[in-house]
This record gives C-alpha cells, sequence and structure tokens, in this order.
C-alpha cells in the first residue's frame, strides 16, 4: 500500500463491500527513557557489554536488568555478564514485522547467561540449524561499533565453540 | 459469597471481517439477543464489564465508553478489561464479582474486537507487539506466536509430540466449526492439507494458528433471586480461576514440569471452588484457548485432563473430539470457530451455558452437566482465567 494512502487522505468506497472507508494512521513518536536501566543500553552501544545485575540480599543476577529484587525487594547492583550461556528453548520464525523482515527466516530463543535467574529473549545466529536443541552452549555477539543503536537488536547469540 | 448464574447471552456471528458495522454496532447486536432471549430491558441492568482488548485494533483508546451510551446505559458502571486473549474470561469474573459480592443483582458482559481496519496484517502484528516487554522485546520486534511456540517445542523434544498430532487439533477444531453456524472456518481438511501450508514459525504452519475475527459476545449474570425469575434454566458459575506469569516470554519461575504454570494454577483455584477433584469424570465439555494447535495438547496435561505427556496419544484417540469421554472445543475454538481477542473469552463461557443448557444444536454434547472455559492471555499464557460452570443444582 502506497505511504499516501496511509495518511489522512480522502475517504472513498471500499473494493471490499458497500461501506465508505477513510484513510487514518495513530503516529506517534516517542523518545522512550531507559531510566534506571540506562546503563544496560550504554553500555551495549558504547562497549559492547551485555550488564546484568545482581541482588545483594540473595545473590540472584538478572538480565535482562532489573533495578530491584522482587524476592527481596531491595535495590540490585550493576554486575558484566560474561555472555556465555545455555539454550532454553528456540523457534524459527518465516513471517516477520518490519524489525526482522530482512531477516526472513530468522532464530529466536532464550538464552540464560551465566549465572543468571531468567533467560533472555533474544535472536540467534547460525550456519546449521541441526545441532539446536536445548542446553546447548551459547555466546553473545554484537554488531560492530559503528552499527550499534543501544537497542535489543544490537546483540545476537551463536553456538559458542 | 452469593451464587451467580448465566440467564442469557447473545453473539454476531464471527467474521474475518465484518466490514459493514462499527464495533459499537457489533456489541449492540450481541446485547439486543442477550437482552431478548431473558426480556430484560437496559434499565433492569446494574453494571456492564466490557472486555475489549486493543486500543489499535479498535482505533480507540476508551472504546466501552463509545458502547456504553449507545446501548442507553448512561450514568451505569462502565469497566473495561484488557488482558490480551485472557480478556473475555476476566472480564466475566470481574462481573461475577460485582454480583458474588452482593453489590449488584444484574450485570453485563460484552466483550468485542474489530482488528480488521489496521490496513494490513503486518500493522495488526505490529500492534500486538506492543503487549510485549517495552524495552527488551517490544524493540526486538518480538511476536506472540514466538512464546507459543517455544513451549510446544520443549514438549515435542520432551514427549515425542509430533507436527501431525498438532495438525490433528486443526483438523479437529475446523471439523467441530461445521456444525456452529457462527463460526468463522468451518471447514473439513486433512492432516497433510495442515502439513502442507505454509510455515508461519516453526512448529506452526498457517492452518495451525488461529483465526482473527471479528464479532461480539454479551452475557447476562445475575444473583440466584433474580436468576431464578429470569430463567427457567439458569447455568451456575461454580467456581471461577484466575492467574498470571511473567509478561516476559522466556521468564518463568518454579515451574515443575508445567509448560504453561499460570493454566496450571488458574485451573486448580477454578477446580477447587467448583468441588471438580477429578476433571476427566467431573467435567463432560470444554472451551479451551487453542491460539496454536499445539497450545491446546499442552492445554490437556496442564487441566488434567490427562497425564504429562500423553495429550497427543489421548487426542489420537479421539478422547477431545465430538463423541469422545471430554470434548474439548465443540465450537471449533480459536483455530476453527473465532479468535475475536475481547469477546472469545465471553463466548467461551457461553457456549458453554448453551452446552450444559442443552441448546448447542448439532455440536451438543449429549448430557454435559459442568463444563470449563479456559482462556489465555500475554506471551506463552502469562495471563490465565479459568470459569466452571454446571446445571447440576436445577433439580
Amino acid at each position: 500500500m502506497a505511504e499516501k494512502d496511509l495518511r489522512k487522505g480522502p475517504g472513498r468506497w471500499s473494493d471490499e463491500g458497500g461501506v465508505f472507508i477513510l484513510p487514518d494512521e495513530w503516529r506517534l513518536s516517542y523518545m522512550v527513557s531507559c531510566g534506571e536501566l540506562s546503563p544496560f543500553f550504554r553500555a551495549l552501544k558504547e562497549e559492547g557489554k551485555l550488564m546484568g545485575t545482581r541482588c545483594p540480599s540473595c545473590d540472584s543476577i538478572y538480565c535482562p536488568p532489573r533495578s530491584w529484587c522482587h524476592d527481596c525487594y531491595e535495590d540490585t547492583e550493576w554486575v558484566e555478564m560474561s555472555g556465555k550461556g545455555e539454550l532454553i528453548a528456540f523457534t524459527k520464525g518465516y513471517f516477520a514485522t518490519s524489525d526482522l523482515v530482512d531477516e526472513v527466516p530468522f532464530y529466536q530463543g532464550g538464552v540464560r547467561l551465566e549465572g543468571a535467574r531468567y533467560p533472555i529473549v533474544c535472536r540467534i545466529k547460525l550456519d546449521d540449524e541441526k545441532n539446536l536443541r536445548p542446553g546447548i552452549p551459547m555466546r553473545v555477539e554484537f554488531k560492530p561499533p559503528e552499527e550499534r543503536l543501544g537497542r535489543v537488536t544490537d546483540y545476537y547469540f551463536v553456538l559458542d565453540g | 459469597m452469593r451464587k451467580v448464574a448465566v440467564v442469557g447471552y447473545g453473539n454476531t456471528p464471527f467474521k474475518r471481517r465484518h466490514i459493514e458495522k462499527t464495533y459499537p454496532r457489533l456489541a449492540y447486536e450481541a446485547v439486543k439477543e442477550a437482552f431478548d432471549s431473558t426480556g430484560i430491558r437496559p434499565e433492569r441492568v446494574d453494571s456492564v464489564i466490557y472486555g475489549i482488548y486493543s486500543d489499535p485494533f479498535n482505533h480507540n483508546m476508551m472504546p466501552d465508553l463509545h458502547i456504553h451510551y449507545q446501548l442507553g446505559l448512561a450514568r451505569k458502571p462502565s469497566t473495561r478489561v484488557s488482558a490480551g486473549g485472557a480478556t473475555g474470561g476476566i472480564a466475566v469474573r470481574s462481573a461475577f464479582m460485582e454480583i458474588a459480592s452482593g453489590m449488584k443483582d444484574i450485570v453485563l458482559v460484552v466483550g468485542v474486537e474489530k482488528y480488521g481496519d489496521l490496513s494490513n496484517v503486518f500493522e495488526m502484528i505490529k500492534a500486538l507487539t506492543f503487549g510485549g516487554d517495552q524495552l527488551f522485546e517490544q524493540m526486538a520486534g518480538v511476536s506472540p506466536a514466538g512464546s507459543y511456540s517455544a513451549p510446544v517445542i520443549l514438549h515435542m523434544l520432551k514427549y515425542g509430540t509430533t507436527e501431525e498430532n498438532l495438525a490433528l487439533v486443526s483438523v479437529k477444531n475446523h471439523a467441530n466449526a461445521m456444525r456452529n453456524p457462527d463460526a468463522q472456518a468451518p471447514m473439513e481438511i486433512t492432516v497433510e492439507e495442515v502439513l502442507s501450508s505454509p510455515m508461519i514459525i516453526y512448529p506452526y504452519k498457517l492452518l495451525d494458528h488461529c483465526l482473527n475475527s471479528e464479532g461480539a459476545c454479551a452475557l447476562l449474570l445475575a444473583d440466584e433471586e433474580s436468576a431464578r425469575r429470569l430463567t427457567d434454566n439458569p447455568v451456575w458459575i461454580k467456581g471461577i480461576g484466575c492467574s498470571t506469569e511473567s509478561g516476559r516470554q522466556a521468564e518463568r519461575d518454579n515451574v515443575g514440569e508445567s509448560l504453561l504454570p499460570a493454566v496450571e494454577a488458574a485451573a486448580r483455584e477454578a477446580y477447587a471452588m467448583a468441588g471438580v477433584k477429578d476433571p476427566v469424570r467431573d467435567i463432560q465439555v470444554a472451551e479451551v484457548y487453542d491460539s496454536f494447535s499445539g497450545i491446546e495438547i499442552l492445554l490437556y496435561e496442564e487441566l488434567g485432563f490427562c497425564a504429562r505427556g500423553e495429550g497427543a496419544a489421548c487426542l489420537e484417540e479421539g478422547s477431545y473430539s465430538m463423541g469422545g469421554e471430554l470434548p474439548v472445543n465443540p465450537s471449533g475454538g480459536l483455530i476453527g470457530g473465532e479468535h475475536a481477542v475481547g469477546a472469545t473469552g465471553v463466548y467461551q463461557v457461553a457456549e458453554i451455558a448453551r452446552q450444559l443448557q442443552g441448546e448447542a444444536g448439532e455440536r451438543q454434547v449429549k448430557g454435559a452437566e459442568r463444563g470449563l472455559a479456559l482462556s489465555l492471555g500475554g506471551a506463552r499464557g502469562a495471563y490465565a482465567s479459568a470459569t466452571v460452570l454446571e446445571v447440576q443444582d436445577n433439580g
């Protein structure tokens, strides 16, 4: 569909049925604050690192980071993750929205980083899918610095070894 | 806590597109049918709970308000529930609580959804991703389909469940829809046809997916005294369970063997409240959330219809088909019947009520006295709502 059709242009009779239709769109732009989780995104973009957080009370490590531990109700502290972990779950997508459309088919999964309490949802890049199964070792890779945006699409996981 | 009954219901047919109708009109048609079935008029309604899932779908942020006044309900309370695919189930729960608590006597539940004004399927899926974790999932373009793939892949690896098993759910539910005049996708198809439909996200082919529907369903709930006055055949809500999990797809705590822990918890709560001890013996019909074919197999196990790992084998034996020991999704479910998101959980309850009243026509499960409605929402069943209904008190 042409871009102009998505704007607030003139209405017309629909091809689908005898009704009048009006083109419209909800286009809102944001500057999303990463708030207290900002160190994760800064380290991702500027240093190519995955940061997590640790609860000083129970030692749970969170990546994706949480700024407080929901068991202890204590503020967490920043720690650097090793970038290595274990594949927990995966799938392969053949259909995608705009963010992923150039990469179809793509692999997506959950990797539990070393020491982390929960897996992190991530893209997986593979040469050969036949080894893909829960439990295999994975490691993070980052896009080169000049391509990094500070977004979660800056990193992906590959088979480790 | 007071007893609560379903005393009336109504729904539109479900279609991919009701282009000739706005969402308030869809809601009105369902409500009118529910009113006509009981003789209730708007002035008798004490309160309304709306199940409407998505602001981007319906192109409005307060859609309940724009329906409510046009239903002639000005100055009566309107509450909107939005909880992904569990929206309708949780809307029923909210209405139940208003009556059970003694606060209100007659409460209307309206589930409605219109997604098809979005220009194309990519816009629709983009709107779905807005429910994901703001920083870590939305911006990765992660869709709910992936979250409903992962637990099924784990089930396949652990128990040997196959893509053919998954396809059989689609075959069953599309065939059931043949006996439901309001269903969107009645089809006689084969396992081979499901397997050869386009792969969308492993292990799901196009025909393993639920439908996208437009439509509405209304339910009238009442306290015991009002119910006895309004109908000879009330259907009692005997148990309601509601549970949640992390909204992030991968995060799950202490799940043991469960692949959809919120479902197990919601069912346990509803069963305890309703006195269901052995689901296969105590429940005769179920409408469950087959968002994807494989999820229905997981649900047999989470709901206690069979042991862990036996879901696919019991399906193949016909246990959950019409005529089996516990027919699941006689309406066609979300795969063959409808998935007008906010309406789905409401329609599941209406379908069970129809079954228990013996009013389900060609899709009637003979002798059903107790039934279960189960809906899920969010990534990997992060919301779960379970409702047990029965007619056994009517003797």
